[in-house]
């Protein structure tokens, strides 16, 4: 029996980025396992380090969805970008949303940071610190996303439930605003 | 007494029923209403440092916070409006930017934290403020604890368990504004403290991680894990124990707030001593020093108590259950003398047992405590605390005499060795004791000495002058855990062993040391008892911990420690109370009753 085929609905195009993060809110976000196949038939992931097509530009996006917080000028620079093309901005776990572990050095001068990773460290016999002009410069601290852009919805957690990605999505398809409480959110 | 005047007041369109004095917050969660608290805690008085537990009041322009403010009579009280709520919130937003709250890497995450379950019910997924990442210091210079400061939100709950539970007032808040932190003493470290006794109680009261127990720290949040309630038999106290276990280990030791004993405080040997450290366990029976199979080992012995009867002895540490103590009384019958070993001066407080019915609160409740040849500070902290703050909280006068000094001392009124008679400070003395209308003698080992006898009758022949006072009240404070019960069926206390031990030529000893801290039998080890074993022919030790008596033993029997015994320990008050099994028995070892049998069968 062939079924008539009805008009789809324009997919939603997300992108997606990973800034300094360990990647394991991208994991998180496929443990979603298979409900990975009903998302992807309201949603086109157009950008992702997680796809294997990449873009020689970053899109223009209705969802854009970022990991890991901003440490150096590149990263400010590329998430400044997906700000503007994105119509909403989501920062997907602790290291988006509170700076997290990569955070931790925001404590000590940038300088000793460096000194004690490239110039003290047991493992290091090199001994410099990196100064390609290639290379990004650190930023004095690590950011928060919402200390550089406008973020529009924070997904707490380290890393986020993939029920809590889950949940997030499917909110947001459904047009409403993810509301978060204790049975749905964590921050560890 | 006048009974409190009774009020009513409307929380949420709810009417609610209250007595005078009481704060909003006590008759809302009386009435089952729910305000959102972080410093505030049952049993420490009012701080109001937190402004979660705000609340609106009808016809006040202001918000209050609701634990520090009395209830009055008829007024109207909202606890969720849209405007409490934003408050609420705006107050955790600062909460958890003003220093370095880095939830994944705490070892209090998950289900624990105060902090965390507060932005959870708030839903506060991201902070408006700026982060300050403050660079702020940890310190791990406690034996069994460390406080990261990192994650304090300086709610005081520590420094109002510290002084008003444990009583030494160790910790306090130093600096203003942004500085403001907690310090030890006068800003020192927790190592170089003086004052701390190592009590724990600020730890498990803190609602974050910024306490933590070295021990228990990321060895499983403590609401997956399974609590036990069970008794302390490290001293004649008895303090109730909540122990958390997960997948058959400790990973805490809390006061069980619900034990009539402790009320939910411990000292550093309940709380910490008696798991937190590494101890040498035995766990297998040794014949000769070699491991061995039970039958081995109950053969070997066999072997060696082919002797007559009068020869043998049994040598019990005075730290068993009441159980035990049964087995103990028939396998009496098959020895020529059994005898516990008891610290110096115990026999006589242990020979005449006394039990003092309710003796912990009512000790709280006296006005002129004197404490005479005990080390309550040393040896059973939750009395030193319950008389730390008697004195510091109530008023009551402190007369210390003991040949040590302890940290008792810097609360007294009178300080004393217990070998001055001097009659300047006995003038002291009734000048100090003139309006004790409920005084308290609390009594050790030492007032057994006839030094220590004289003092005590001639103290209690001033407190019998003093007009309007009833009689003391009398708390013999034994070292030994169960020494008292176990004197009661029978059990003779023995502090001189090596006289006990020569008066017969014996061939065959049979020491039950138990699971006595420090290696077992200490006591034993300070009375020279290892150099006398060598001349009995069979030496049997039963005991959970290697130390110098199982080096001398021929055969040495492993036994269960507190957390795998189930039984009855008797306190100091006469309660009955239930020691129960927390752990799966580990190793061989074996039940004290089941070897006493199994051996004297």
């Amino acid at each position: 029996m062939k079924k008539t085929p009805t008009p789809k609905p324009a997919k939603v195009k997300v992108a997606t980025m990973w800034l300094s993060g360990c990647s394991g809110c991208h994991m998180s976000l496929l443990d979603i396992d298979e409900r990975i196949l009903e998302l992807v038939k309201h949603v086109d992931i157009l950008f992702s380090p997680i796809v294997d097509i990449k873009f020689k530009d970053m899109p223009y996006v209705d969802v854009g969805i970022v990991e890991g917080c901003v440490n150096n000028t590149d990263q400010e620079h590329e998430l400044k970008m997906l700000r503007e093309r994105a119509k909403v901005l989501i920062a997907l776990g602790d290291c988006a949303v509170t700076g997290n572990i990569p955070s931790l050095r925001n404590q000590f001068p940038l300088r000793e940071c460096l000194q004690r990773a490239y110039e003290q460290a047991e493992s290091n016999k090199i001994c410099c610190i990196p100064n390609d002009p290639i290379v990004p410069k650190l930023l004095p601290k690590a950011h928060p996303l919402q200390e550089v852009v406008k973020v529009d919805l924070h997904i707490p957690g380290c890393p986020p439930d993939a029920d809590t990605i889950w949940f997030a999505l499917t909110e947001l398809l459904a047009g409403r605003i993810p509301q978060f409480n204790e049975t749905n959110m964590r921050y560890d | 007494m006048i009974a409190p005047k009774k009020i009513s007041l409307t929380i949420n369109g709810q009417v609610c029923e209250g007595e005078q004095g009481q704060t909003i917050l006590d008759i809302a969660r009386a009435n089952n209403i729910y305000i959102p608290t972080l410093c505030h805690l049952k049993g420490l008085t009012a701080w109001g440092g937190c402004r979660l537990c705000v609340v609106e009041i009808e016809g006040s322009p202001k918000i209050a916070p609701s634990c520090a403010t009395p209830a009055v009579d008829g007024t109207k009280i909202i606890t969720h409006s849209e405007r409490i709520v934003a408050l609420r919130k705006a107050t955790l937003e600062l909460l958890f930017s003003e220093r370095n709250h880095i939830c994944p890497m705490c070892q209090y995450n998950k289900g624990d934290c105060g902090l965390q379950h507060q932005g959870y019910i708030h839903g506060i997924t991201g902070i408006r403020y700026p982060y300050l990442y403050p660079a702020l210091p940890v310190d791990v210079t406690a034996p069994y604890f460390g406080i990261d400061q990192n994650r304090c939100i300086l709610c005081a709950r520590c420094v109002r368990t510290c002084d008003e539970i444990e009583g030494v007032h160790t910790l306090d808040v130093a600096s203003r504004g942004i500085k403001n932190q907690i310090v030890v003493d006068m800003n020192t470290t927790f190592g170089a403290s003086e004052t701390c006794t190592n009590c724990g109680a600020c730890v498990a009261n803190c609602p974050t991680g910024a306490l933590f127990d070295k021990a228990s720290a990321f060895r499983g949040q403590w609401t997956s894990c399974q609590q036990v309630l069970t008794t302390c038999t490290e001293c004649p106290v008895g303090c109730g124990l909540k122990v958390f276990t997960k997948e058959n280990r400790i990973v805490n030791v809390w006061g069980d707030p619900d034990s009539p004993v402790s009320k939910g405080h411990l000292c550093v040997k309940g709380r910490y001593q008696t798991w937190a450290e590494p101890r040498d366990r035995i766990l297998t029976p040794l014949v000769k020093g070699k491991p061995a199979t039970w039958d081995e080992a109950l053969a070997a012995i066999k072997k060696g108590a082919r002797v007559k009867k009068a020869e043998k002895a049994l040598l019990v540490a005075p730290r068993v259950t009441n159980e035990t103590v049964a087995a103990i009384t028939a396998a009496a019958g098959k020895v020529g003398q059994t005898a516990m070993f008891v610290g110096t001066n115990e026999a006589a407080l242990c020979a005449e047992p006394t039990f003092t019915e309710d003796a912990l609160r009512k000790l709280q409740d006296a006005d002129a405590i004197i404490v005479i040849g005990a080390l309550p500070s040393r040896d059973n902290g939750v009395v030193a605390a319950r008389i730390r703050i008697a004195v510091r909280k109530a008023g009551a006068k402190l007369l210390v005499f003991h040949a040590r000094k302890s940290d008792l001392d810097q609360y007294a009124d009178v300080a004393a060795n217990v070998v001055s008679l001097e009659s300047k400070l006995w003038d002291k003395v009734k000048a100090t004791l003139a309006n004790a209308q409920r005084p308290a003698i609390v009594y050790g080992p030492n007032a057994m000495t006839p030094i220590g006898v004289t003092v005590m009758e001639r103290l209690i022949a001033i407190l019998e002058t003093n007009a309007g006072s009833g009689e003391p009240l009398l708390i013999g404070l034994p070292v030994s855990a169960n020494a008292l019960a176990m004197s009661c069926s029978g059990i003779v206390p023995v502090e001189e062993i090596g006289p006990w031990l020569d008066a017969k030529p014996l061939k065959y000893l049979h020491i039950v040391a138990s699971d006595a801290p420090d290696g077992g039998a200490s006591l034993l080890e300070e009375k020279h008892v290892p150099a006398l074993l060598e001349q009995i022919g069979c030496v049997v030790v039963q005991a959970s911990y290697r130390s110098a008596l199982t080096e001398k033993a021929a055969v040495v029997l492993p036994a269960t420690i507190w957390c795998e015994k189930s039984g009855t320990v008797t306190n100091l008050e006469g309660r009955q109370l239930p020691v129960r099994p927390v752990l799966p028995v580990t190793g061989e070892a074996r039940d004290d009753k089941a070897i006493l049998e199994s051996v004297f069968a």
